[in-house]
């Protein structure tokens, strides 16, 4: 449960990051100077800082009890 | 897709006699702070007494078509328009100056004072208030406060707010009514002209077919729209005949 | 032992009459740094030195941005050493984990403050860049991934590499308590947690390493890919930012474990070993910049572009030459000083004892001189003229010089000292060199005829940076004041 839970954190993280940089923010070309989606980079920085939490909720949960 | 114009600028060097007449206009027209020159002109000189040349070189924005500026800007303050004028939204800037430092042509200009006291006269100053009576004389454009483009964007317009950059418009305001930017419009010589390539009539198309070009500084790629006939680039051996370091 | 009750380890909430001299005086810089940040908000950056490219012959990147890949390039310190101890499993550097990691934290935070503090818009900056931003400008890669991911990526890994002392430390009364228990969250000291511990501190080392190099290197790009400006536009740029990144890292590392040794009570635990190693890494990563700097320099002066040539002549021979060969006396010097201790131990034998007493006067002799050096040459205190300010400059280099050789056999023999000093040299030329890279290739470069200018900082922008670092000194006291900078051992917590 708690790996599932890391990894989807990890793959949902990187994801955001890849979509938001590729797809959500600025095009390349400086004819386009505006975001496909406003705060595109709010976004990226959060697919950043999920990819990091997934290793504090790797450690802070607990194993799954055995009753 | 509409048809779009394609700016671009003209300028004959074999016309220039270096007056200024474009730097002063521009400075009027757009209102830019002090010590700031959106337009430009270099009084080079070469050879050494009694074989020398005298030679001027009106130095614009060049508006390239791969402008180093827009790449760098890290909001998107500074942006490439369809119609190939590079703007400058001063309601996004964010003055980080990496525009101005990414540009091999040093065309820009950062307003570091506040705007009262970024002009030729403080006006709040006493002395000048002993004069002006506490008046401020009417000297700034009302066009420049309006949004321009097709994405109503700031861009016209210079001083008016501390800590953003700003640079050469090509008269945005003045261009989206069908004139001429103010520069071209006040040369004396007709030694500035501005038009729309695509347009196989217009005078800079006209010119550019008429008369061999070149474009400063081609070899960065930057591919500017400013193109200069009738002359050579500057040499290693051009030197400004007074170097200009007005500073504020 | 009763009063051994109340008490924590490595001095953690206990406030010495020192240490609130030291508070109220890194407060006192903070303030006037603030105030001077205060000018700069109401006047408008004209305060500063900075002044536009082209006309009006200035710079417009200056100390701001100097300092600001300065502090970024500290920041590398901290988790390549936690890295290093996990990767290649070097436990002997554990004592200086922690205290690395907290140098990155505080140099990040530093980083990110300079460059606001650049802003001509600040406010507006911090929200349009998380609204705008382009990934297409390399300013993007420094926002996300140095200030927002690699921050972020280091407060989690000091979060949960704390979590065992935490716990430890919440097991007796004191008034932290409830904050080791809440940053424990639960954490047991078994064998089990104590493998998944090491387990998720691994895998996040090896993921914040890449994150690390992108990140320096993003840096690096925001002066490498420019073309317009020489003397940038190099491809030696990120490798270099990279490498000079640990230069300045370990460096500063090194001085901050050496005060640690000196002031901590439990000061053996870090050992000389650490020294040892630590100054080896420092040795070869200067070494190698140096291997940047040549290769870069031989090619520039060999067949460089008229622009690039200029700018080199420049800071080889004419007005950055003092700055220049200074960084560079830094950078040999420090090399020089890391490779004392390799000589044979018969050799080492035969150098005469020295007190360090000595070499240190004449050292603090000579910064005093260079200060009033550089008062006078920032036009803040110039009460001499310029023969003399001049003779000042040469005498305080020999002063340097005499002292440096006068501390030799001090630092042979003492390997805490050599790291100290090469620390030291290596930040001062690290500096040197962000203010060479920083400014010449405005002031000189230019590719349209426009002539030199000249960039000369002021008392805000100094100011500025000052209070920076104090408060840099200051978080990074405070933070050890309520937290162990150490690892703290079973047989640490009392009576037992």
């Amino acid at each position: 449960m708690r790996t599932v839970l890391t990894i989807s954190m990890i793959v949902v993280g990187f994801a955001l990051q890849i979509t938001s940089y590729f797809f959500l923010a600025a095009p390349w070309n400086p004819l386009y100077s505006n975001p496909r989606v406003p705060f595109a980079p709010a976004l990226f920085i959060l697919g950043v800082m999920l990819v990091f939490l997934a290793a504090v909720v790797y450690e802070l949960l607990p194993e799954k009890q055995v009753q | 897709m509409t048809a779009v114009a394609r700016y671009a600028m003209v300028i004959d060097l074999d016309r220039c006699t270096g007056c200024r007449a474009c730097m002063m206009a521009c400075k009027v027209e757009n209102n830019t702070p002090e010590a700031n020159f959106w337009m430009y002109v270099f009084r080079f000189e070469e050879g050494q007494y009694p074989n020398t040349h005298i030679w001027f070189m009106p130095r614009p924005c060049m508006h390239c078509d791969n402008p180093p500026c827009a790449k760098v800007c890290p909001v998107g303050a500074r942006y490439k328009r369809l119609d190939g004028l590079v703007a400058t939204d001063w309601d996004r800037c964010i003055g980080c100056r990496y525009c101005e430092v990414a540009c091999p042509y040093g065309v820009n200009y950062f307003n570091w004072k506040k705007p009262s006291k970024n002009y030729y006269l403080d006006w709040q100053d006493e002395d000048v208030q002993k004069v002006t009576g506490g008046a401020v004389p009417p000297y700034r454009n009302p066009d420049l406060d309006q949004p321009y483009g097709v994405e109503r964007r700031r861009t016209a317009g210079g001083g008016r707010l501390m800590g953003v950059i700003e640079k050469c418009t090509f008269c945005v305001h003045r261009v989206e009514r069908g004139q001429q930017p103010a520069c071209v419009q006040n040369c004396p010589l007709f030694a500035l002209h501005f038009g729309d390539l695509d347009d196989p009539n217009s005078t800079v198309s006209q010119l550019l077919r008429r008369k061999p070009s070149f474009r400063l500084l081609e070899e960065l790629g930057t591919e500017p729209r400013v193109y200069y006939v009738g002359g050579h680039p500057p040499s290693t051996e051009s030197r400004q005949i007074e170097e200009v370091k007005a500073r504020v | 032992m009763a009063e051994q009750q109340g008490t924590l380890p490595y001095g953690i909430g206990r406030f010495s009459a020192r240490l609130f001299t030291l508070i109220a005086g890194l407060l006192l810089l903070v303030a006037w740094g603030l105030f001077a940040y205060s000018r700069q908000l109401l006047e408008g950056l004209v305060v500063t030195g900075l002044r536009d490219i082209g006309t009006m012959g200035g710079a417009a990147w200056g100390l701001y941005i100097t300092f600001d890949v300065y502090f970024v390039g500290v920041s590398f310190a901290g988790i390549t050493v936690a890295a290093l101890i996990r990767l290649f499993h070097l436990d002997h550097l554990r004592p200086v984990s922690r205290m690395a990691e907290a140098l990155t934290i505080t140099a990040l935070i530093l980083a990110a403050f300079s460059v606001m503090a650049d802003l001509g818009q600040p406010l507006r900056g911090f929200v349009n860049l998380f609204r705008y931003a382009r990934p297409q400008s390399p300013f993007f890669g420094t926002f996300t991934l140095v200030i927002a991911g690699y921050l972020f990526a280091s407060l989690v890994y000091l979060y949960l590499d704390g979590r065992r002392d935490a716990a430890l430390l919440a097991r007796r009364p004191s008034r932290l308590q409830g904050f080791y228990r809440l940053w424990a969250a639960g954490y047991r000291d078994t064998p089990a947690e104590r493998a998944r511990h090491d387990r998720v501190t691994l895998w996040l080392a090896l993921a914040i390493v890449p994150l690390l190099v992108t990140a320096h290197s993003t840096l690096g790009f925001v002066f490498g890919i420019q073309s317009g400006r020489p003397g940038w536009y190099s491809t030696l740029q990120a490798p270099g930012f990279v490498v000079m990144a640990g230069v300045s890292g370990i460096g500063l590392l090194l001085i901050i474990a050496a005060i640690m040794r000196a002031i901590l009570p439990e000061g053996e635990r870090v050992h000389r070993g650490i020294f040892r190693w630590l100054g080896t890494l420092l040795l070869l990563l200067i070494v190698a910049y140096l291997y940047f700097m040549v290769a870069e320099l031989l090619t520039t002066m060999y067949a460089g572009s008229r622009h690039e040539t200029e700018i080199s002549r420049s800071l080889l021979a004419g007005e950055f030459a003092w700055l220049f060969w200074g960084s560079v006396a830094g950078l040999v010097l420090g090399a020089l000083v890391l490779s004392l201790r390799f000589l044979p131990a018969s050799f080492q034998a035969r150098i005469p004892t020295i007190s360090p007493r000595w070499g240190m006067v004449l050292g603090i002799g000579a910064l005093i001189l260079i200060g009033l050096r550089a008062l006078q040459g920032l036009d803040l205190f110039s009460p001499f003229s310029v023969t003399t300010a001049r003779w000042l400059a040469w005498l305080a280099v020999a002063l340097a010089l005499i002292a440096f050789l006068l501390l030799l056999p001090f630092l042979t023999r003492n390997v805490v000292a050599a790291g100290v000093a090469a620390g030291i040299l290596v930040n001062f030329a690290a500096i040197g060199k962000r203010v060479l890279l920083v400014v010449p290739s405005q002031t000189q470069g230019m590719l349209l005829p426009y002539g030199p200018g000249w960039y000369k900082p002021t008392w805000v922008e100094i100011s500025i940076i000052v209070g920076l670092f104090a408060l840099g000194i200051l978080l990074y006291v405070l933070f050890f004041k309520i937290f162990p900078v150490m690892e703290v051992h079973p047989t640490e917590e009392g009576a037992e």
